[in-house]
């Protein structure tokens, strides 16, 4: 077994108890990037060439190797956002998250590939190119933290940070057979996290097993007074256990969802997820949730682009970033900066939330949408009354093959159902792994969502799911 | 035809920079006179990542200011996106608040042409980020056609006030007052020190106006008054041009016009005023702002200046005209105050004060805080004046020379030699034992008894007043001086 195959606790304790060193851990996991990478390109920004520096030896997770969705500051490291905008910014200052890893002792091995600036769905519209699935490259990853669900899988890291505005964690981890968290809003610092939707965004772990979920989490889930919506309570206990039991919980399943068609593995993995969890004393039930149903989607995005246009008003090429020296005025060179340094689709979002929050229409969908907004989230805490935890599909089918994207932008948007929702009620999340499609090799994922705050419970009911479901194998990442 | 009549309407918006230390959303400094950009950061920068979060005392800064209009604190206000693209305003969008701002309504007072109190209505204060500065090498100084810009981050991020009041206004001269008492009162309050050239204070004006024909002019927006003087012209300029429209029976336009204080002409706005939209600022939670707090925060309200006016004239015996001179400055009533307070007379401390301390910080271009004299002495000059130590004259003339030598009170009394309570006695016989052996063909004038009218007498007389600096009482010199040619 090769070293770079161990996931985050078992790294963590070989060093600790010296039976490897944190050099020969980075080595094993470089190799296994030189191998894949070209097949898988996850890299934006690789900063593996030389030994780590450990910032804090003693630390939780000290020698241990991670990457970063590159939406996520670090200092003095190129960071892109997957955008042309941004050129070769290296920004002053660290992203609380990250800075909590550094501080535990983690070593950066690069920042990874995304959608441009979190939009989408496949981690295609990157302009540095598509990052591909490492259980089969002909397939997309998911996105938009999609490079972050690729470089777990393959064996690169063994843990990565992304970020989660609609479904960008828990769908790629999905489509790349790991685990991926999207924390209760507010449980871990947006601090430096670049912004898509901000009362959406939320930074989360992947890893390919659920004690180090649970490790992450202790880790990065602290109060941040840099981020005014950032908890500040209580503290949470991430601390893992076999000695877990869900015996009387309620697990519900959606009403409405019920009616719309799922591809068979999915389906498959849902009845013998039920199966697991009723033999495992939990009750399933049913809750409604109708206004979610009908109005989740159009509230989401509604929202999500308007908040969009207002964050990347700031990039207009005068203090970083790419930029124009030969403007004939400065009207001109915003609009060839935003022109050129903006992809077509978050061209089209920014349009779309420029048009949402015109004054003429800002009553009629913007505000709208946040009224539509407290209903869903009522819903969602009338609900959790009726149950502890929902337990539905992250996606209705398994990824598709690089280049075949849905036409239809709508159709699109329909398949994110499962996850937005989560996002607009500030919910955990969990992406599981439940084995792997027996006719496509494919791994296949379901989500457990709970109320806010309940993301230890959520993690808790993860470890029953990952001894009896398994834990998902590294990936071959196209090497035969 | 009976003549029409114009009444115009005007309404107020004033920027105010809050005092503090530190900036709305992050710790960097509000020293805008550094070298510029070295008071940023990534949050005051809008770098990509970075998120504002509320710096409480300024919250604290704009609740004082807003008990100095009569305003209420709203328990939860919010704080929005203002979108527009401009070169100074890093993040594309201003952190300000429109619907639920930190205030609720208030009011400031002022005269109106006949003389009345009148009020005119504060509809809300709010909290907002100022943007950077720019820096253009273009002849004019200004954007357009400049070759290169330069923007300087280290005003980015400042806490502003925004005062938007109701349109009570009725002409320049009240809006003149309306800002001055405004002014007035957020100094007191201790919300903002408000130094106008300092460009802490910043004034559009809405102007519209109502013809006794039953026309109403559109409203016209007018910006870019950064002095009293410039928001009365300005305003004088608007009524002038728009009631000669509305008497050629022409319409006034909606516009935003601009204020060309060189040339004292409003002219429309070269650049067409961005459109803006506002969405709520998810990066901040709703501000709550509990009773207890706003209580806490009220108690460091001082007395304001026209209640302390009233308190000079009716406690003190001031007149109405002193009372407000002295109030005028709370720095130059909290001298008055020390001086009355180390036992001076109130009356006669605030003459001296409007007179003579008023007169030499005007020459000196001083302000009170940095005045020589510390209220406790000239509390001591008025003090021994009224005990006849000193006359009017002789402590004018004290206080002159410790101004211009910033000398002490004792120092400069013994310096100008002057011997307090006057020269009698023996240092008075010896002047006129002096003057009389300097003047023998007088003193023989006298004693042949050719002084028939007194002349010659009257001339030593005078001679030891000079000799006794006026310190001698004219009375005792006439007394010795007959005593001393008897012998």
């Amino acid at each position: 077994m090769e070293l770079y195959e161990l996931d985050l606790y078992d790294a963590s304790n070989g060093i600790k108890e010296k039976k490897f060193s944190p050099a020969e851990l980075f080595e094993s996991c470089r190799k296994r990037i030189d191998s894949c990478e070209d097949n898988i390109h996850a890299f934006i920004t690789r900063t593996d060439d030389k030994a780590p520096v450990i910032e804090n030896p003693e630390g939780i997770l000290a020698g241990v190797p991670t990457v970063l969705k590159d939406n996520l500051c670090t200092k003095g490291i190129r960071t892109t956002a997957a955008s042309k905008i941004l050129g070769n910014w290296k920004p002053p200052y660290d992203a609380s998250a990250w800075k909590y890893l550094r501080e535990a002792g983690a070593v950066l091995m690069g920042k990874v590939n995304m959608d441009e600036f979190a939009m989408g769905n496949t981690c295609g519209n990157s302009a540095f190119g598509p990052t591909h699935n490492p259980n089969d490259i002909s397939r997309v990853p998911g996105g938009s933290s999609g490079g972050s669900a690729a470089a777990v899988s393959a064996g690169y890291v063994p843990f990565a940070l992304g970020s989660d505005t609609g479904g960008s964690i828990r769908q790629p981890a999905s489509y790349c057979g790991v685990y991926g968290m999207k924390p209760t809003y507010g449980m871990v610092s947006r601090y430096g996290l670049i912004s898509y939707g901000s009362s959406l965004d939320q930074i989360g772990p992947f890893a390919r097993t659920i004690r180090d979920l649970q490790l992450v989490m202790s880790v990065i889930a602290r109060y941040d007074p840099m981020d005014s919506s950032c908890f500040r309570e209580k503290h949470y206990d991430f601390s893992h256990s076999e000695d877990v039991s869900i015996k009387g919980k309620r697990i519900a399943l959606v009403k409405e969802f019920q009616n719309f068609t799922l591809d068979t593995p999915i389906a498959e993995a849902m009845k013998k997820t039920k199966k697991i969890l009723e033999d495992n004393g939990a009750v399933i039930t049913e809750v409604s949730l109708p206004i979610v149903s009908k109005y989740a989607v159009a509230c989401y995005y509604a929202l999500a682009m308007s908040e969009a246009h207002t964050n990347l008003e700031r990039y207009d090429g005068v203090r970083l970033g790419y930029t124009v020296k030969d403007a004939a005025g400065i009207k001109e060179m915003f609009e060839r900066v935003r022109s050129y340094g903006f992809g077509s689709e978050v061209k089209s979002r920014i349009i779309a939330g420029t048009c949402l929050t015109e004054p003429s229409r800002c009553e009629e969908y913007y505000v709208a949408a946040t009224k539509v907004r407290t209903l869903i989230a009522q819903e969602f805490k009338r609900a959790f009354g009726e149950c502890d935890f929902i337990l539905q599909p992250v996606t209705p089918s398994l990824p598709h093959k690089i280049g075949e994207e849905n036409e239809d932008a709508m159709k699109g948007y329909e398949t994110d159902l499962y996850t937005l929702p989560v996002n607009l009620a500030g919910l955990p999340g969990l992406s599981f792994f439940t084995g792997y499609d027996d006719a496509s090799k494919l791994p296949v994922g379901l989500q457990l969502i709970g109320p806010r705050w309940s993301d230890p419970d959520i993690l808790n009911t993860g470890v029953i799911l990952e001894r009896h479901l398994g834990s998902p194998k590294i990936a071959n990442g196209g090497v035969k | 035809m009976s003549e029409l009549i114009f009444t115009p309407v005007i309404g107020i918006e004033i920027h105010i920079r809050l005092k503090s230390d530190s900036k709305l959303f992050c710790s960097c400094s509000t020293n805008t006179d550094a070298a510029p950009n070295t008071n940023i950061c990534p949050i005051c920068m809008g770098l990509p990542g970075s998120l504002p979060h509320m710096n409480h005392r300024v919250v604290e800064q704009g609740m004082l200011a807003g008990f100095a209009l009569n305003c209420g604190i709203r328990p939860k206000s919010l704080f929005f996106r203002k979108s527009y693209f401009y070169p100074d305003l890093p993040k594309g969008h201003q952190i300000s608040q429109c619907d639920l701002p930190i205030t609720t309504a208030g009011y400031i007072e002022v005269h109106d042409s006949e003389g009345k109190l009148k009020k005119i209505r504060v509809n809300h204060l709010h909290l907002e980020e100022d943007v950077g500065s720019l820096h253009h090498s273009a002849s004019d100084g200004r954007l357009e056609g400049a070759s290169t810009s330069y923007v300087d981050y280290n005003r980015s991020g400042t806490p502003l006030a925004e005062i938007v009041s109701e349109p009570d206004v009725a002409s320049a001269a009240e809006a003149v007052e309306y800002v001055t008492t405004l002014r007035r009162r957020v100094i007191y309050s201790g919300a903002s020190e408000v130094e106008l050239e300092k460009g802490m204070m910043r004034f559009d004006a809405n102007v519209s106006m109502k013809c006794s024909d039953g026309r109403w002019g559109k409203k016209v927006e007018v910006k870019n008054m950064n002095s009293f003087k410039a928001l009365e012209r300005a305003i004088e300029f608007e009524i002038k041009r728009q009631k000669k429209i509305m008497l050629q029976g022409g319409e006034v336009m909606q516009e935003t016009r601009h204020w060309n204080d060189a040339k004292g002409v409003t002219s429309p706005s070269r650049v067409k005023e961005s459109y803006r939209k506002f969405i709520v600022e998810p990066d901040l939670p709703p501000l709550h702002i509990s009773q207890e707090w706003i209580d806490r925060v009220h108690s460091r309200m001082p007395e304001m200046p026209d209640v302390r006016a009233n308190r000079y004239v009716h406690d003190m015996g001031l007149t109405q005209e002193a009372a407000d001179i002295l109030t005028d400055d709370r720095k130059v009533a909290d001298y008055f105050e020390s001086c009355v307070n180390a036992g001076a007379n109130p009356v006669r401390a605030a003459n001296w004060i409007r007179t003579e301390v008023m007169r030499v910080l005007n020459e000196t271009q001083k302000k009170i805080a940095d005045f020589n004299i510390k209220p406790e002495v000239l509390a001591e000059i008025v003090k021994r004046v009224d005990d006849k130590k000193l006359s009017t004259t002789q402590a004018k003339e004290v206080f002159d020379y410790m101004c211009a030598n910033n000398a002490g009170l004792d120092d400069s009394v013994k310096k100008l030699g002057i011997t307090e309570g006057g020269v009698a006695g023996n240092a008075l016989n010896e002047i006129i034992a002096n003057v009389i052996k300097a003047n023998p063909d007088v003193l023989a004038e006298i004693q042949s008894g050719k002084d028939m009218k007194g002349k010659k007498f009257k001339f030593l007389q005078g001679l030891v007043m000079k000799e006794s600096k006026g310190q001698a009482k004219p009375q005792e010199v006439a007394e010795a001086l007959t005593a001393a040619l008897k012998n």
